[in-house]
């Protein structure tokens, strides 16, 4: 199955259960939890089901385009059903049956792994969901965000695009793919993997990185007291992205890593507050 | 008599805490209904990752009846003057729900009360274990809890079923917000969500039907004959390892092994990568052949049966990729100069509060230089200066940022691909070995060495940041670090007391000489307990045989070691009593006096005059064979002198009325005891009868 049929079918699976259909964010994130659709909407008392597409950047994963299955942008499903529903397992396991996955003859697995991203004050219980062997989805319980409960928790479940294809379509290599009506993904990523690992592993400019962190954190915290939290969470997450290219390039310190994870943290923890006090009032503030 | 059948269906349980549910809970449902008076038959409990299922037989449908007293107030209390009830009484009767017609006079040896004899019990097991289900869930501990539900019950994972049959009849338990139901939960993948169960053979028979084996060892004998079976196939060995295994058989319901290949280009990689990144990143195990090379084969277990040989090759190419991954690190990692890594240390935390591992290599020269000095290893110095230089720099290389168990490992083959000499890069690729006390006898002196230094380090400081050591946790694996210190020391045979090496490596951490003392002090003590704890449980010596040898002053580990291994030999050939009975008695009769040494012009006696020959004539001897740690012959040797030592005691009255006399007696038969104390305090053995065992 090629990459956009792969990614039409969970949109129509997903939409069919009550979830709004987003956008991917057009912001250089890591994960699809980054996205406001999630980082903001699992925050707080109100119910929310959406899913969306979103591509993922993780410099460190660069290779070059020398590896079958890893890479330094790959694209995510990210579906987020808030309160979590009680027959959870059982959905994500009909999704794979609507992408035409015969579950009774593969090796689905959930295998413990659990979620934390420290920079987003946030953190889930979980399983990685294997395919006979193959990693092909985050199945994550949240717990916490920006350092706050959640009450009701949410239910995050996010596929893997690239790998979700390779196993319906019994590639071994992911730039062998299609991306659709005959478009491969090679012709499309090659390239860019491979200029994008040289960048992220070897070129980028390590003093200016540093700089812009400071500038974008700065930006942040301005806008945080003008009550801007939207804008300013978007600076947030172009401080996470020049902190991991930093990090790819080895330039990160331990005391400096600690420092920024800490600056990253404490942006994060003043965002989740703003909103929760706006969207839920005075009570929960 | 009735049976209980419970079984809560979970999400996923991650498979190393499957077991340690499970025993939590036979032990609270054995302890409710010990506590509850309920007898029983069996308690069975298994567990997968998916079910904890606990199964009870010969329950009685009441609980039996009995005599039961209820002691009130005393009868001066409770009575008033005029014989009417008072406050406390009536206090009393309304809290039991009785009129003061139901209250009797009870003695008691403290006088006499007022109270209630009843017949108890006689109640609803079916009630009473219906009411304690909650109160069991909620009293089992996890590692890490989570919430997933309005209920903010804290659980392992999301709990999705609760079946309670007491009699074939469903208890209403409610838990989590979850109900209990008349169903079990399924298979993942080859069964409906639930199946239906009104009895404890349903139940046996819907497992069946539903590819679900509940029993672990069950599981186990099918893998690992599904094993054999592949090995048959393959004309091989597969290199199974008990974690992994464990892994299998907590994580299947339904466990199928199977085999898979991988392009034999990829062996081209150092084993010991191919091996990690099978057996940690993919759970899969590496095989064999017949001469233990290592070859292009997997093997893996799946929980379905792989007919179509989907999930064989579906794993052949993820095995792939993750090989491509470890070539990708593997070839840019050794781009790096290895040599030059050091200095980047500084940005390698080693532990909050105890600085980089830059520091922390620095600190080893000066320990390894100590130990050289001390286990008589000159020779090595040049090497193990080296190695404890470079012997963090792999904490900087991909392959060990992805995988830390290779940490060393990948150092030392890192070494060997910058050309170090073969001493080098063995002591950095084994110096996290052991992991504890295992079995496997170590290889490699210059690892050990450098291994106790930096261990030592981990100990002293983390000692100085006040971390306890006492307790049952063990988070920065100090304890590990102990018993991996006293396992090289045994191995390579080191005559090494470890009091002077403890005290360098606290120097490097200690603020003042209070500090040091202390923590000197905890460290010596932590070791000694340590020492204790390995020669029973991990050598297998007799208790009394440690007490015998252990002596608090000491840390000569290996010494201590030969001792307890001499006094188990003697034991074993019988000559360990008399040696017992004399020190005893040498202990006994010298009681209460200073030591003090002997005058020949004092001795009177034939019997005295023969035995302090006899001892001048030996002493030298038997200190010589102490010195050169031959405890079996010293022991002997003094050994044959007892039936001198006995004629003595038969002889000579010791407590002599002349006080220099008695004195000077005593003085004698003291540096007897002295002499066989050089081996161990014998008197402290357990007299055992013919054909006891301890």
């Amino acid at each position: 199955m090629s990459i956009q049929n792969v990614i039409l079918k969970l949109q129509e699976f997903w939409a069919e259960r009550g979830c709004y259909i987003a956008s991917g964010y057009d912001n250089e994130v890591g994960a699809g939890t980054m996205s406001p659709d999630t980082f903001f909407r699992v925050l707080g008392k109100k119910p929310w089901r959406a899913a969306y597409w979103q591509p993922a950047r993780r410099p460190d994963d660069g290779r070059y385009g020398q590896n079958p299955n890893r890479v330094q942008k790959h694209n995510q499903f990210q579906v987020i059903l808030k309160p979590v529903p009680s027959e959870g397992q059982m959905l994500f396991l009909d999704s794979l049956i609507y992408l035409g996955v015969d579950i009774s003859i593969h090796d689905i697995k959930f295998d413990e792994d659990n979620w934390a991203s420290p920079s987003l004050g946030a953190w889930g219980v979980g399983w990685q969901v294997m395919c006979d062997g193959l990693e092909i989805t985050q199945f994550t319980y949240f717990q916490q965000a920006g350092g706050l409960e959640l009450n009701p928790n949410t239910l995050e479940i996010t596929y893997g695009v690239e790998r979700l294809a390779m196993f319906l379509d019994g590639q071994n290599n992911v730039y062998d793919l299609d991306w659709g009506n005959g478009v491969s993904y090679g012709a499309l990523k090659l390239e860019e993997e491979r200029q994008f690992s040289i960048y992220n592993f070897e070129t980028a400019d390590i003093d200016m990185l540093r700089g812009v962190f400071q500038h974008y954190q700065r930006e942040a915290e301005r806008l945080l007291e003008h009550q801007l939290y939207m804008p300013a969470y978007d600076y947030l997450l172009k401080c996470s992205h020049a902190f991991n290219m930093l990090d790819a390039r080895k330039a990160v310190s331990v005391a400096e890593r600690t420092a920024l994870m800490g600056i990253m943290r404490n942006l994060s923890a003043r965002i989740a507050q703003k909103y929760v006090m706006q969207t839920e009032g005075e009570k929960n503030g | 008599m009735a049976d209980f059948l419970f079984e809560l269906g979970v999400e996923e349980i991650p498979a190393p805490a499957v077991s340690g549910i499970r025993d939590q809970l036979r032990d609270l449902f054995s302890a409710r209904l010990a506590q509850l008076a309920i007898s029983h038959g069996d308690i069975e409990c298994a567990a997968s990752n998916r079910r904890l299922m606990v199964h009870i037989t010969r329950l009685p449908e009441k609980t039996a009846n009995k005599e039961e007293t209820v002691l009130g107030p005393t009868k001066r209390i409770a009575l008033d003057s005029r014989g009417l009830p008072t406050v406390a009484l009536k206090k009393f009767c309304e809290f039991n729900h009785v009129k003061f017609s139901d209250v009797v006079e009870i003695e008691t040896a403290k006088g006499v009360y007022l109270g209630l004899v009843r017949i108890a019990g006689g109640e609803e097991t079916a009630e009473l274990i219906r009411a304690f289900i909650p109160e069991i869930l909620s009293a089992l501990t996890f590692g890490k809890t989570m919430v997933w539900n309005g209920s903010r019950q804290p659980f392992i994972r999301p709990i999705r079923n609760i079946l309670a049959l007491f009699s074939n009849k469903l208890l209403a338990v409610e838990f989590a917000g979850i109900k209990s139901a008349n169903r079990a939960v399924g298979h993942l993948l080859m069964s409906d969500s639930f199946f239906e169960v009104n009895s404890f053979k349903d139940y046996v028979q819907g497992l069946v039907k539903n590819f679900i084996i509940l029993k672990e060892d069950e599981r186990k004998n099918k893998i690992m004959g599904e094993i054999r079976d592949i090995e048959l196939e393959l004309d091989g060995r597969v290199g199974i390892d008990d974690g992994l295994l464990d892994y299998y058989v907590f994580s299947n319901e339904y466990p199928v092994a199977f085999s898979g290949t991988f392009d034999s280009k990829y062996l081209s990689l150092p084993e010991e990568i191919i091996t990690t990144f099978m057996t940690q990143e993919k759970k899969l195990m590496p095989v064999y052949d017949r001469a233990g090379k290592l070859v292009n084969a997997f093997v893996g277990v799946a929980n379905i049966p792989d007919e179509n040989k989907k999930v064989s090759r579906g794993n052949e190419k993820v095995i792939r990729a993750t090989f491509e991954d470890a070539q990708f690190f593997w070839d840019m990692d050794r781009k790096l100069d290895f040599f030059s890594l050091k200095p980047l240390l500084k940005n390698v935390m080693f532990q909050k509060e105890l600085g980089t591992f830059l520091e922390k290599v620095e600190r080893l020269a000066s320990l390894v230089d100590f130990l050289v000095n001390e286990t008589r290893n000159g020779p090595l110095r040049e090497t193990l200066h080296k190695a404890a230089c470079h012997c963090k720099n792999d904490l900087l290389t991909k392959m060990v940022r992805e995988f830390p168990s290779l940490q060393g490992i990948m150092g030392g083959l890192y070494l060997k691909e910058a050309g170090e000499e073969k001493s080098v890069w063995k002591a950095v690729y084994g110096h996290y070995q052991p992991r504890g006390l295992v079995k496997e006898k170590l290889d490699d002196l210059g690892a050990g060495i450098l291994s106790i230094a930096d261990r030592m380090d981990n100990i002293a400081g983390f000692v100085n940041k006040g971390i306890k050591i006492s307790s049952s946790k063990d988070p920065y694996g100090i304890r590990r670090d102990a018993n991996a210190i006293i396992k090289i020391i045994v191995d390579f045979e080191l005559v090494l007391d470890l009091g002077p090496l403890i005290r360098l490596a606290v120097l490097n951490f200690s603020k003042n000489d209070a500090d040091l003392q202390r923590d000197c002090e905890t460290i010596q003590g932590f070791f000694l307990s340590r020492l204790e704890n390995s020669l029973k449980d991990f050598w297998q010596f007799r208790y009394d045989v440690v007490n015998a040898v252990l002596d608090k002053s000491t840390l000569a580990i290996y010494d201590i070691y030969l001792k307890a291994a001499a006094l188990t030999q003697l034991s074993e050939s019988g000559l360990v009593e008399p040696l017992s009975s004399l020190q005893r008695r040498l202990k006994n009769i010298g009681k209460g006096f200073a030591r003090c040494n002997f005058s020949e012009g004092l001795l009177k006696e034939k019997e005295e005059k023969i035995l302090s020959d006899v001892f001048k004539e030996s002493k030298p001897r038997i200190d010589a064979l102490i010195i050169h740690k031959n405890y079996l012959q010293a022991s002997s040797e003094i050994l044959e002198m007892k039936p001198i030592i006995d004629r003595f005691f038969d002889k000579i009255l010791v407590m002599d009325e002349n006080v220099a006399v008695r004195q000077n007696r005593i003085a004698l038969l003291q540096s007897f005891d002295e002499l066989l104390s050089g081996v161990a305090d014998f008197s402290l053995l357990v007299e055992l009868k013919p054909g006891e065992k301890i």
